[in-house]
């Protein structure tokens, strides 16, 4: 994800000259380092300072620039939220709401694996989805990271975007132009357009809403649920969570009637309880939300990784398991 | 260019009245910090920034980022009188729907940064000041931090990250105030050196061998500038130098009193975050109306070592160096001309007051202005509506403020009425010029209550300065009279220690205004509010100082 992300901004760099890139001292581990040395004069190391790290994108976001500005998600909603908020989100020129910073960040959730449970970020969907004037994405892939990176260069405002730390399966397929558009390998309508969400795979008894790595996993668990007991899931990529599709979830909830959230995350405040909030309010059926139980996460080797995610119920096998168990509302 | 000392001061007099109008109004707010920056904010406002009020947005703008926002009264203020909004709009501070938020927010057009949570505005500025260099914009970033939020960790993050990137277009300010909401910084988190249980804060201002935030910054690499925040001719020829600076950023750490012209709101820790009482508005904008400059004249010391006695004023904190020019002609004797005005003017910051008496001022005032003059005072006898119009153009084209005097036996001439709202000071004369050491005209005092109406009623707005036999005796009287400006001759610069002359003076100027404002409260609200008054005064020996003086008044009981 990292390198997708990289090249994406180099593809901006040379499509905008207002284009600027923040680091902290992770700038080889988030590869933006390349843009560095494609645009010197458009690359600033604040060093481990993410407080003045967010806090000069804003200066430089209210003299005109495009500002991606990133670190890892533990620290950037995780420590300086201050900034975020009062800094970044609160100021809005000309009635504008917020200033032109994105936030990129990756090493969001327990995927973060072996740096343990102080570095695996849990809240920032939480934290940054309350923000005002904030727009949280959360790509399931290369091809969506950039997509979604095309997609906040050239809408204003400020967003919060959340890569993982590991590589992922491809959701989408070879070919991601950066465009947004095109069909990915599920063969759906794939777009990346914020308040927007992927429905990857059509179904008609329950749904399973996704983010980030438990995407691919959704779709494993529809495979499982239709192998296992001839039951049709509708996967739907929640990239969005703020804006969140309230259409396609609406929809999904009076279709399927009974919908299962996954993500690596507290399933307090994530994304399972964006969905939660907006089907309640929009057509309630049975909701499972499946994520860290208020709990942080702790030390797992790459390879024990599914292990950890495991611990939390964050399996294919689990998806499937709860998805099925659900009681659902029958289509009124 | 002249400094525009007067223009400045007057301007600062307003955005200060605006602090205590909008403050009262909201019923909350900070006029404290308001003021400690008051003259910061004004040399910025109105002489070094460029900025269109009619177009906030303009994009080679200097900016001013307040990282302090809780002084946000201040900026308003300023952007009030600089043009922003209209003045009547402040009362709206703080309201349901107001622009003008509790802390400067961006839904009122000039403001630059959403202050508030403190020890951002750094990082922002070095963010505003990249952005300049990037987009080579000739824009400047001016910056005012607090020492208090000098306690946040970002402020330091800031700081290194402007060294690195050598932000030589920011110039920021430390509203070295020493006062945060607890306490004074000494005593909550020591900028300096730590503040001893039993010491008032004004023993951090008195001794530099404590002062260490200078060099916290020089080690972060910055060029460092150390200034009293208070004298406009110093943060004037900081800002200038800050600007000729290259290579890097500069900090003006600027030494400054929280509630300055507020007696009672000055060192006082109270006054952080609190809105004055409705009722003592006038009190308090009669007391910033009646500051008081102490302007030595030196031709009562050595005449043939002039310059020792500008640095002796100098050392002695003199607020004006008051130059007597003579001519021989105007008045019997001869002083000095242009030439020694400018032979002294390297030797210090301080304003120049050059008073001209001679002949034909009109056709000499050009080289007045040359030689460094900051306020330049011709007299009522030798000008016309004419000659006075061309002095009075040249003056205030060059930033120099325009005087007029009067001598003892001269009413303000019916011709001069009509300039009286763009002058900056009168000179009243309370002895014949010309010689030096006779004793004040008693009848002065009588002129004086003719003048003071007419000033008053021809839309006057600067100051009038007493000028001869002025001393520690009659200063109270003649202040009572509406002098502001005070001329010491014999009495302060023939001492032989010019500096406790000057406290002496200032001390006996107080005493006065502290009457006056005492008399003011009884005639507003009798013993109550005076009691109240005197009741607002906490810090140090104010309290009972102000007590004496209302009991010897007969305000209160004894």
């Amino acid at each position: 994800m990292r390198t997708a992300y990289s090249e994406a901004l180099i593809r901006e760099g040379n499509r905008n000259p207002d284009v600027v890139v923040m680091g902290a001292d992770t700038t080889d581990s988030l590869k933006t380092s390349k843009f560095g040395r494609e645009f010197p004069d458009r690359f600033f190391n604040v060093g481990i300072a993410e407080g003045n790290l967010v806090t000069m994108s804003a200066g430089l976001a209210a003299s005109g620039k495009t500002v991606f500005a990133s670190t890892y998600a533990i620290f950037l909603p995780g420590r300086a939220v201050d900034q975020i908020r009062n800094n970044v989100a609160y100021p809005s020129p000309g009635g504008r709401g917020g200033l032109n910073v994105k936030l990129v960040a990756s090493h969001g959730g327990l995927s973060v694996g072996p740096d343990g449970g102080s570095h695996q970020q849990l809240e920032d969907i939480s934290i940054m989805r309350t923000i005002p004037n904030f727009r949280v994405m959360i790509p399931a892939d290369t091809v969506a990271v950039s997509a979604l990176t095309r997609m906040m260069a050239s809408e204003y405002g400020p967003f919060y975007m959340r890569m993982a730390r590991s590589k992922t399966p491809l959701v989408y397929g070879e070919g991601g132009d950066g465009s947004g558009a095109g069909a990915g390998a599920t063969g759906a309508d794939t777009r990346f357009e914020a308040g927007r969400a992927n429905v990857l795979r059509d179904g008609s008894d329950c749904t399973i809403a996704a983010c980030g790595i438990t995407v691919s996993m959704a779709l494993e668990a529809a495979d499982l649920l239709w192998r296992e007991k001839q039951t049709s899931c509708r996967v739907l990529d929640m990239f969005s969570v703020k804006p969140i599709d309230g259409h396609t979830l609406e929809k999904a909830a009076r279709q399927t009637g009974r919908i299962l959230t996954a993500e690596e995350h507290n399933i307090i405040g994530g994304m399972g309880s964006a969905v939660a909030e907006s089907v309640s309010e929009s057509y309630p059926v049975p909701i499972k939300r499946i994520g860290a139980l208020d709990a942080f996460g702790e030390s797992a080797r790459d390879a024990e990784v599914p292990l950890l995610l495991q611990k939390h119920g964050i399996t294919p096998f689990n998806m499937a398991q709860q998805a099925g168990a659900l009681e659902r509302l029958p289509e009124r | 260019m002249g400094l525009d000392y007067c223009a400045i001061r007057s301007k600062v007099l307003r955005a200060r009245k605006l602090v205590i109008r909008g403050t009262a109004a909201a019923g909350s707010g900070h006029p404290g910090g308001s003021f400690s920056m008051a003259e910061i904010l004004g040399c910025l406002f109105y002489k070094h920034m460029r900025y269109d009020p009619r177009n906030p947005q303009w994009e080679d703008r200097d900016r001013l980022v307040l990282s302090k926002g809780h002084a946000a009264p201040g900026l308003f203020s300023n952007m009030a009188v600089a043009g922003y909004f209209a003045e009547s709009e402040i009362d709206t501070l703080r309201a349901f729907g107001s622009r003008l938020q509790g802390h400067p927010d961006l839904k009122c057009p000039g403001v630059e940064f959403c202050g508030g949570s403190l020890g951002t505005g750094l990082s922002y500025s070095v963010g505003v000041a990249l952005a300049a260099r990037l987009d080579s914009r000739p824009c400047r970033v001016y910056s005012v931090i607090g020492d208090g939020e000098s306690d946040e960790g970002q402020i330091w993050e800031a700081a290194m990250a402007a060294s690195k990137y050598g932000v030589e277009n920011l110039t920021v300010f430390l509203d070295r105030n020493f006062i945060q909401q607890d306490s004074y910084t000494e005593r909550v988190m020591p900028l300096d050196s730590r503040l001893g249980d039993a010491e008032e804060i004004s023993a951090m201002w008195l001794d530099p061998d404590r002062w260490r935030t200078g060099d916290k910054w020089r080690a972060f690499g910055w060029n460092v500038i150390e200034i009293d925040g208070h004298r406009i001719e110093q943060v004037d020829d900081a800002i200038k130098r800050a600007r000729a600076h290259r290579g890097g950023p500069t900090i003006i750490i600027s030494r400054t009193i929280k509630g300055k012209s507020v007696e009672h709101m000055e060192d006082n820790p109270q006054w952080h975050g609190k809105a004055p009482a409705k009722e003592m508005v006038p009190i308090i904008n009669a007391e910033l109306e009646s500051q008081s400059i102490i302007a030595p004249s030196i031709i009562a010391g050595d005449m043939t070592n002039l310059a020792a006695e500008v640095v002796r004023c100098a050392e002695g904190r003199a607020d004006y160096i008051h130059l007597d020019v003579m001519d021989g002609r105007f008045v019997p004797n001869k002083t000095f001309l242009h030439e020694k005005v400018k032979e002294l003017r390297p030797l210090t910051l301080i304003p120049f007051d050059t008073h001209l008496m001679i002949e034909e001022p009109h056709r000499h005032v050009r080289q007045y202005v040359d030689a460094g003059s900051d306020i330049v005072t011709v007299h009522a006898e030798v000008t016309d509506v004419d000659t006075f119009g061309e002095i009075s153009d040249t003056l205030r084209e060059n930033g120099v403020g325009v005087g007029l005097a009067v001598n003892p036996d001269t009413e303000l001439p019916e011709w001069s009425l009509g300039f009286l709202p763009r002058v900056d000071q009168i000179i009243v004369m309370s002895v014949v010029p010309g010689r030096s050491g006779q004793k004040y005209i008693e009848s002065t005092h009588q002129k004086m209550a003719r003048l003071m109406p007419v000033l008053r009623d021809n839309g006057f707005a600067g100051y009038v300065e007493a000028d001869g036999g002025v001393n520690l005796e009659n200063a109270a009287s003649v202040f009572a009279d509406g002098a502001r400006a005070f001329v010491g001759g014999g009495a302060i610069v023939s001492t032989s220690d010019v500096r406790a002359s000057i406290r002496g003076f200032r001390q006996a100027v107080a005493t006065a205004r502290r009457r006056m404002l005492l008399d003011m409260a009884d005639g507003l609200g009798g013993s109550d509010l005076v009691e109240r008054w005197i009741d607002l005064h906490v810090v140090g020996a104010r309290p009972a100082e102000v007590r004496t003086i209302a009991q010897e008044a007969g305000y209160v009981a004894r």
